[in-house]
């Protein structure tokens, strides 16, 4: 069984981790154990860095070869400082990721995945090999493709089950790695499945959701998830184009950072274009309106959702904000405001 | 109005120095400088930049251009009292009130039209994720060109580099927008300045570190994060001259009472930007804050031969960039270096950066036998504010620290 290296944000490129011989393990903030970090971090924090960290203080974790941090945002940046404390022993990278986008920000980025891969190779203590990570960004880019197609049927038509089979894969890439969750999307077949009528589709964003079981409640609360942008969604597993460069790193690093972004990604050229791209994205997807799900605390949500708000207006789209953790518990008390917004869309 | 805000504070400043012309008055000099620092930002014909706090204005300086970091704004509203308004504003047009209110004060600002229109924007990435939120929503709000300075918290050659690659396609942008390319010459004799002002800021810490201290509590609050805006100047090195002068002066003319410094203190981070005596209920309690944590020079001289890396270089080393490990092992080589007796973390709601971290600064500064004061506390939005709950609980500390 391979070795384990854990890992928190969807800008931790997974196609890396598996070439230098360890299966990725995505550290989800879903645990039962007990809410000690407090003791670290101040309660001003988000749920997902302070559950991550709750899972690390309580041994809530298989056993890792050592974490990524990405330096996504001061919330990581704080994760990766406690995580230190809180496992002393355990080995950490922390990457730094630019805010912007643009040519340098991506180069820079590149060298940062480069060291990512000499070190876990090294922690490994096997050779540094590009055929190999070459063949595993191909076979991302085959699961990315198959997750993209049921995306795609998502959106078309309302298949029962189907949101929750995609969550589980997704999940799959993320705790067991990609092979794992290519078999399971091969097992799943949009068109052997049966269409409903008559949900109002939805468009859904924002941090993080992927208990599977959410999506099961969706489809009892009348809803049909469309479209979705969450880095444990969409976000999490796209395409890696290795176009017009030899450079496996920078391809990588310029697929992650021009992709559907996370709010915490900034195009320069267009500031606050976040709005119009969740506008587009739902229109693409036939959405009749859009509920964010962000996670309390989350400064980069905080800071853009009256623009997102405003450009949703703007396109008649009705909007539902939740703020939460994101956790099946905390969507679960959402259930009367999720059920008034999708019959309210179907009038 | 703001203008005019800012024109009377200079008058009035002045004219208070006038009638004192013997007299050093460091902190009304520095005051009046802010004052007339706030008056161009709100003039007419002036290039204006609003930056992120860790942005270089040594360079903006040298490129004619008049700046400042946005959290100046939501400090100076908070201590005029008029961020309430600014905040309503913006928690009324949906930005929640979990947000950090400096910048919370900023955005109604912007939305009420109270901040100047700027020529361009550049933000940083350090020190805060919320601060570069904020300044994009200004981009979009004024529809003017955004750069980011992407300031990497690994301190290695290669972030070093890349840092310093930004710094020059920064002043390129910079150039564009001013129609008048980097003079290097004008930006070696911006290092000369903020050289000179380093070495002179060096000396008012370690006349700060005596004992008794010749400080107050209120005489550098905030001052290592303000007076970056002028240290590319000479009026930066005038403002920390007085300063120096102020201090030695008050050693020299046996002005220190030590009764007022049974206890010494670190300040951590930022101070209280409103009216509230933290300061004076401290110094009753014979409480001086001798450090804040900010003021600190923690960067090598200047090269003007190699402006750019040593500008990086400097960007990387300040506190706010740093991972917490660095940051704490500062903390207590300030705390070593001043021989405090305890700190005061004031927690500003809202702040994920500073105060996310609560924790691991009070376990860093007990490994040095400093105990910490953590103040549950909004530094700029004063409406929440459990006045006696905090002063109970400074007296309790003060109590404490003196047993």
């Amino acid at each position: 069984m391979k070795k384990k290296i854990g890992f928190t944000c969807s800008y931790a490129p997974v196609p890396i981790i598996e070439a230098a011989g360890f299966s990725p393990f995505r550290v989800f903030p879903e645990t039962d154990a007990a809410d000690h970090s407090g003791h670290i971090l101040h309660d001003n924090l988000c749920p997902h860095v302070k559950k991550v960290l709750d899972r690390a203080l309580g041994g809530d974790l298989p056993e890792l070869e050592g974490m990524v941090f990405i330096n996504s945002c001061d919330s990581m940046r704080r994760l990766s400082d406690a995580w230190k404390v809180a496992r002393p022993d355990e080995r950490i990278i922390f990457l730094d990721l630019p805010s912007s986008t643009e040519k340098s920000a991506i180069a820079f980025l590149a060298n940062e995945y480069e060291r990512l891969f000499t070190e876990l190779c090294r922690w490994n203590r096997v050779d540094v090999s590009h055929d190999k990570l070459k063949e595993r960004i191909q076979r991302w880019n085959t699961l990315a493709k198959s997750l993209r197609d049921i995306e795609v049927c998502m959106g078309n038509k309302f298949y029962p089950g189907l949101s929750v089979r995609y969550q589980e894969t997704v999940n799959l890439a993320s705790v067991n790695g990609v092979d794992a969750a290519l078999k399971t999307a091969g097992t799943i077949h949009p068109e052997n499945m049966e269409a409903v009528k008559g949900r109002a589709p939805v468009f859904i964003f924002g941090n993080l959701l992927f208990d599977p079981e959410v999506f099961t409640l969706f489809e009892q609360w009348n809803m049909h998830v469309a479209g979705n942008d969450f880095c444990t969604g969409s976000r999490f597993c796209s395409h890696i184009s290795c176009r017009g460069t030899d450079d496996l790193f920078y391809s990588v690093a310029s697929s992650f950072m021009t992709r559907i972004s996370c709010a915490r990604t900034i195009d320069v050229a267009d500031p606050g274009s976040i709005a119009e791209n969740i506008v587009k994205h739902a229109k693409e997807s036939r959405a009749r309106g859009v509920i964010g799900f962000t996670l309390k605390f989350c400064d980069p949500y905080l800071a853009r959702i009256p623009g997102i708000r405003e450009a949703l207006l703007r396109e008649s789209l009705p909007f539902l904000l939740l703020e939460g953790d994101c956790t099946l518990g905390s969507i679960g008390q959402q259930q009367t405001r999720i059920e008034a917004f999708t019959e309210m869309l179907e009038v | 109005m703001m203008y005019e805000y800012f024109e009377n504070m200079v008058q009035g400043v002045t004219a208070k120095l006038a009638e004192e012309p013997g007299k050093i008055n460091a902190k009304k000099r520095y005051v009046r400088e802010i004052a007339r620092l706030g008056k161009k930002l709100y003039a007419e014909n002036e290039k204006i930049a609003w930056c992120g706090v860790t942005v270089p204005f040594d360079l903006l300086n040298a490129m004619g251009v008049t700046s400042c970091f946005v959290e100046f704004v939501g400090a100076m509203l908070s201590s005029n009292e008029t961020a309430p308004l600014f905040m309503k504003e913006a928690e009324d047009s949906g930005y929640a009130p979990d947000s950090c209110a400096y910048h919370r004060s900023v955005t109604g600002a912007v939305l009420k039209g109270m901040m100047p229109d700027p020529d361009f924007i550049i933000g940083s990435s350090s020190p805060c994720t919320a601060g570069l939120a904020v300044m994009e929503n200004m981009a979009k709000k004024f529809n003017r060109d955004f750069f980011i300075l992407n300031i990497p918290q690994n301190n290695s050659r290669n972030s070093v580099k890349y840092l310093a690659d930004q710094l020059k396609e920064m002043a390129d942008f910079i150039g564009k927008h001013t129609k008048e390319p980097l003079s290097l010459e004008k930006l070696g004799t911006a290092l000369e300045f903020h050289n000179e002002c380093s070495r002179i800021l060096k000396d008012i810490y370690d006349l700060a570190k005596q004992t008794p201290s010749p400080v107050d509590n209120k005489l550098l609050r905030d001052f290592g994060t303000v007076v970056t805006l002028f240290m590319g100047s000479s009026k930066g090195v005038e403002i920390c001259r007085a300063f120096k002068d102020e201090l030695t002066d008050r050693i020299k003319s046996d002005k220190i009472d030590p009764s007022k410094e049974q206890i010494r203190l670190m300040w951590i981070q930022n101070r209280i930007q409103y009216q509230f005596p933290i300061e004076k209920i401290l110094e009753d309690l014979g409480a001086k804050i001798v450090v804040d944590e900010l003021n600190d020079v923690t960067w090598e001289p200047m090269d003007p031969d190699n402006p750019f890396e040593s500008i990086a270089k400097r960007i990387i080393t300040i506190p706010y960039s740093l991972g917490t490990d660095k940051r704490i092992a500062h903390m207590q080589a300030l705390a070593t270096d001043y021989r405090i007796d305890g700190a005061i973390n004031p927690c500003h709601w809202g702040c994920r950066q500073g105060t996310g971290v609560r924790g691991l600064t009070t376990a860093g500064l007990k490994q040095i036998n400093v105990p910490v004061l953590n103040l549950e506390i909004d530094c700029v939005d004063s409406r929440n504010l459990a006045k006696g709950q905090i002063a109970t609980r400074v007296e309790a500390f003060a109590e404490m620290l003196t047993q």
